[in-house]
């Protein structure tokens, strides 16, 4: 497939002021370490990670600092070497308490041996996967599973439960996510530009582990030399792989979104991906995929955009994880002027901090910091039944109904209009000339319909 | 055949028992306040109709009229219905107490109802025959039943909404029947009869 | 003779309707205990489901299916009176019937708390709470925006001009709905009547209170000192033993925090 000619996209959705400009010519920045490292065992969606080690312990850089609690949970490792100050709780960036593990870093940023033993392990995994795929296929889950990757585009759902669908629901396309549709956000545009062999390779892996036939690399058409960079890396490759150009649009980077534009398949209501054999996986995910599985590492480190007009030199900053935005805002020059609103992940989902005491997770894709003008206060007022909305959500949902029916709090009514199906993107409330609060009404719907599931 | 489906469609539509005679509006603003009770109070009366129909119509064709005792119509059929509805509900009671909570609750509120009369008087009044006055009975019921559901999915929403504080309740329930009266005029025409 | 016909006929058709349904009402008759729309009038009809039932008529309908196995004590919105009445006429015991009321352990209103950032959402204390982990500065003290309030059938819970539920102890009928709705739990039973209250339901420690709040309970330990049989402390928060009676007005005097009250 061409990837000059841009897909017409069969989504709806919504056009926002992108404002990629800042940072998206800039190349990726290393953070030198910070003074204090607050890894936080909660980065992930699932259970919490329980914590391994203990106020005065030293650790090195990929110990297992956090056990993955259960299936759908995930590892945590230290990010550099460095003494254990505490182990308290301390917010994340949803605004939930959760345990957090304090490091002071020691400079020496030694890697813990575990993962050079892990790398020589893993050292002919690329060739089995290639000779042999069905045992080779769980040593690749494995590795995921110990290196502690969650996807990192925003969600984090842990990659390894991805990696392993049932066997009813064999995959037959995967699918590596570069639409980075979220306004501002750059990470993982310059990631592919930057480093377009190492996630192609990622992606193989993944490929392979699935037993996929099928791989396209989705980018949309404002990222030209993403688009170019990702390209030449899957030139050379056997069998149907493809780079797919995208019409920009907002929410693309949804992984039914993408699907729906890819491939022309609806993921069924309730359903997942897998249900129409396909997994969907983040770049950087698969470049953490690849640095597990050649290079024996655990997930330390990510890309975090940090950017905004009251940024002083917006920057994409490679940062250890557990990197607290404080320090992240410093190394961008800090605040050129005050920020009103500081925002965790992109503007449209991210999530609103009350402070920047929070510390990077491993899915921080970007800090956004924005002045009183775009912020703009304002009052929410009754639904004036216009539609908006109705158009806007891409999953076909009518979240002006639905609203008002939570607001009633009928939440029978609710379920009864799948308002579990809403993917929070926000399109609805972007639109929605009375400013109504619809993604925070979706959410109690949603949190109502999972606590009705897990009543026995 | 053509006959009665012209019968049946026209007393849903064209002569809506509550949007177009306005007979009934007690138990369509009483009961129009969810879908679920507006279900059950539909089916409630359609079935009550329908069989009301038939029942009534005996009376005037058997005893009645041999005796020249048409004055007494009116009293006669509230005398019929009304037995008529009571026995029901003793029997579904009885036999089905799911189908009692369901429905046996609205049956003593349809006993008093002008709809009833109405059509067991429209049947005479218009000369029909037993099935004439049976389909007749099931359209203007259905028709009932109708607005009834229309009714009550309207009002729901209204309740969501935030309309201004002098329309709340009833004023906007009546309002809205007016507005659902007039786009029922649109099927004036529809049918001759 | 007309109205001779009239009358027989009309007179006839009447008696016909009467005799059937007296043989349908024999014949179709449900035996329905007739004490359940007593024992149901005896109850306050509010159907509040405190009692654990759906509501006053499954209650009576649990209190006649086996005599003496419901307690008849299971009201609190009727209380003692009403207790007594069940008891009295299903010839039980009516059990102790201290009456409950809610009470909010937070005192830190809009001008003693301060909020963390401009909360601008849903106005409903558990989607507040869920942002962010709520706008107030203390992450465990009432969020007031009336949760709890809307849930109550007796309308005894008011929030306050300075942002705070505050809930009528003489309107309350202790059905313990808004204990139920609390997402930060800091509604709690206690038995009517009782007038010293450490207003306060954060476990944190003293500094960190006193940072989020003007009126938390610091943990220092004084009111446990001066009425040590009544108050216990739990943690580093101090805990009114309601089972003990408490009137001792000097631990209301001496608390530095003032976070102890007479109300």
């Amino acid at each position: 497939m061409s990837a000059s000619k841009p897909k017409l996209s069969p989504n709806v959705g919504v056009h926002p002021a992108y404002h990629k400009e800042a940072t998206s010519a800039k190349p990726i920045e290393v953070m030198p370490l910070p003074p204090l490292l607050r890894v936080s065992m909660s980065q992930h969606l699932g259970k919490p990670a329980l914590p391994v080690v203990k106020k005065g312990d030293t650790v090195l850089r990929g110990q297992v600092i956090g056990e993955a609690a259960g299936f759908v949970s995930a590892a945590v490792h230290a990010p550099t070497s460095g003494a254990v100050k505490d182990v308290a709780e301390a917010p994340t960036a949803g605004g939930i308490m959760a345990l957090a593990v304090d490091i002071a870093p020691d400079g020496r940023d030694a890697w813990a041996p575990a993962v050079e033993e892990n790398r020589r392990k893993r050292a002919d995994l690329l060739a089995r996967l290639r000779d042999d795929p069905a045992a080779a296929r769980k040593e690749v889950v494995a590795a995921v599973a110990d290196a502690g990757i969650a996807g990192m585009g925003g969600a984090g759902f842990p990659t390894h439960v991805k990696l392993s669908p049932p066997p009813d629901k064999p995959i037959e396309t995967l699918i590596i996510n570069g639409a980075e549709c979220e306004p501002y956000l750059t990470a993982d545009d310059r990631l592919m530009v930057e480093r377009a062999a190492e996630i192609w390779q990622g992606a193989l892996i993944i490929q392979a582990a699935l037993g996929a036939k099928r791989v396209r690399v989705a980018v949309e058409n404002n990222k030209p030399r993403a688009a170019a960079a990702m390209g030449a890396a899957v030139a050379d490759s056997a069998g149907d792989c493809a780079v797919v150009m995208l019409e920009t649009m907002y929410p693309q980077g949804a992984e039914k979104q993408q699907i729906l534009a890819i491939l022309g398949r609806e993921v069924p209501s309730g359903g997942l991906p897998m249900d129409v054999g396909v997994v969907v996986e983040n770049v950087g995910t698969a470049l953490a995929v690849r640095d597990a599985v050649v290079n024996g590492r655990p997930l330390t480190e990510r890309v975090t955009t940090v950017t905004g007009p009251c940024v002083a030199e917006p920057k994409n900053v490679l940062a250890r994880l557990g990197t607290l935005y404080s320090d992240l805002v410093a190394f961008c020059g800090g605040f050129a002027r005050p920020p009103c609103k500081i925002v965790s992940g992109g503007p449209m989902m991210g999530l609103a901090q009350s402070g920047l005491d929070v510390s990077t997770a491993k899915t921080t894709s970007g800090l956004v910091a924005l002045p009183r003008e775009l912020v703009g206060a304002f009052v929410s007022m009754p639904c004036i039944s216009c539609g908006r909305c109705v158009e806007a959500c891409p999953s076909g949902l009518m979240p002006c109904e639905l609203s008002q029916m939570l607001e009633a709090e009928d939440y029978e009514a609710a379920a009864g209009c799948n308002v579990a199906d809403c993917i929070e993107c926000g399109c609805c409330a972007y639109v929605c000339p009375a400013r109504r609060p619809l993604v925070q009404h979706m959410r109690r719907g949603k949190a109502w319909v999972a606590a009705q599931r897990r009543k026995p | 055949m053509t006959a009665y489906i012209l019968i049946i469609v026209s007393a849903v539509l064209v002569n809506n028992f509550v949007l177009t005679r306005y007979l009934g509006i007690c138990p369509f603003l009483g009961v129009s306040r969810n879908l679920p009770t507006a279900v059950g109070m539909g089916a409630a009366v359609i079935f009550v109709i329908t069989c009301a129909s038939a029942v009534t119509w005996g009376v005037q064709v058997a005893l009645l009229n041999p005796l020249r005792l048409e004055y007494l119509q009116t009293i006669a059929f509230i005398l019929v219905i009304a037995t008529f509805v009571q026995f029901v509900e003793f029997v579904i009671k009885k036999t089905s107490p799911g189908l009692h909570r369901g429905m046996g609750i609205y049956l003593p509120l349809i006993t008093t109802n002008c709809c009833v009369l109405a059509v067991a008087v429209l049947n005479i009044q218009l000369q029909y025959n037993l099935l004439q006055s049976v389909a007749f009975g099931f359209g203007a019921s259905a028709g009932f039943a109708l607005a009834l559901v229309i009714f009550a999915g309207l009002r729901e929403k209204i309740d969501r909404a935030c309309p201004p504080e002098s329309f709340r309740g009833t004023a906007l329930a009546l309002l809205t029947a007016g507005l659902l009266g007039l786009a029922f005029m649109g099927f004036a025409g529809l049918v001759k009869i | 003779m007309g109205i001779t016909i009239a009358v027989l006929t009309l007179g006839g058709a009447g008696l016909v309707c009467a005799l059937i349904l007296v043989v349908a009402d024999r014949f179709f008759a449900v035996h329905e205990d007739p004490r359940i729309e007593t024992l149901t009038a005896l109850l306050p009809g509010v159907n509040c489901g405190a009692c654990g039932f759906g509501g006053c008529v499954e209650y009576a309908r649990a209190l006649l299916a086996v005599v003496g196995a419901t307690p008849a004590n299971l009201c609190p919105a009727g209380g003692a009176e009403t207790a007594h009445a069940v008891a009295a006429m299903l010839g039980i015991e009516a059990g102790a019937t201290d009456k409950k009321v809610a009470l909010v352990l937070c005192g830190g209103d809009s001008a003693r708390a301060p909020r963390r950032f401009l909360y601008n959402g849903v106005a409903d204390c558990a989607a507040a709470h869920a942002v962010g982990g709520g706008d107030k500065l203390c992450r465990h003290g009432c969020l007031g925006y009336g949760s709890c309030a809307r849930v109550c059938p007796a309308g005894a819970v008011e929030i306050t001009a300075g942002q705070l539920a505050l809930v009528h102890a003489d309107l309350c009928i202790g059905c313990g709905a808004c204990v139920k709705t609390c997402p930060r739990k800091l509604i709690r039973m206690i038995p009517a009547g009782r007038t010293i209250h450490v207003l306060c339901n954060s476990p944190e420690k003293g500094p960190a209170v006193k940072k989020a709040c003007q009126v938390g309970c610091i943990g220092c330990t004084l009111c446990a000192k001066l009425a040590p049989e009544a108050i216990q402390m739990n943690g580093f928060l101090a805990a009114v033993d309601y089972a003990r009676e408490l009137d001792n007005q000097e631990v209301v005097d001496k608390c530095p925090t003032h976070c102890i009250v007479r109300r």
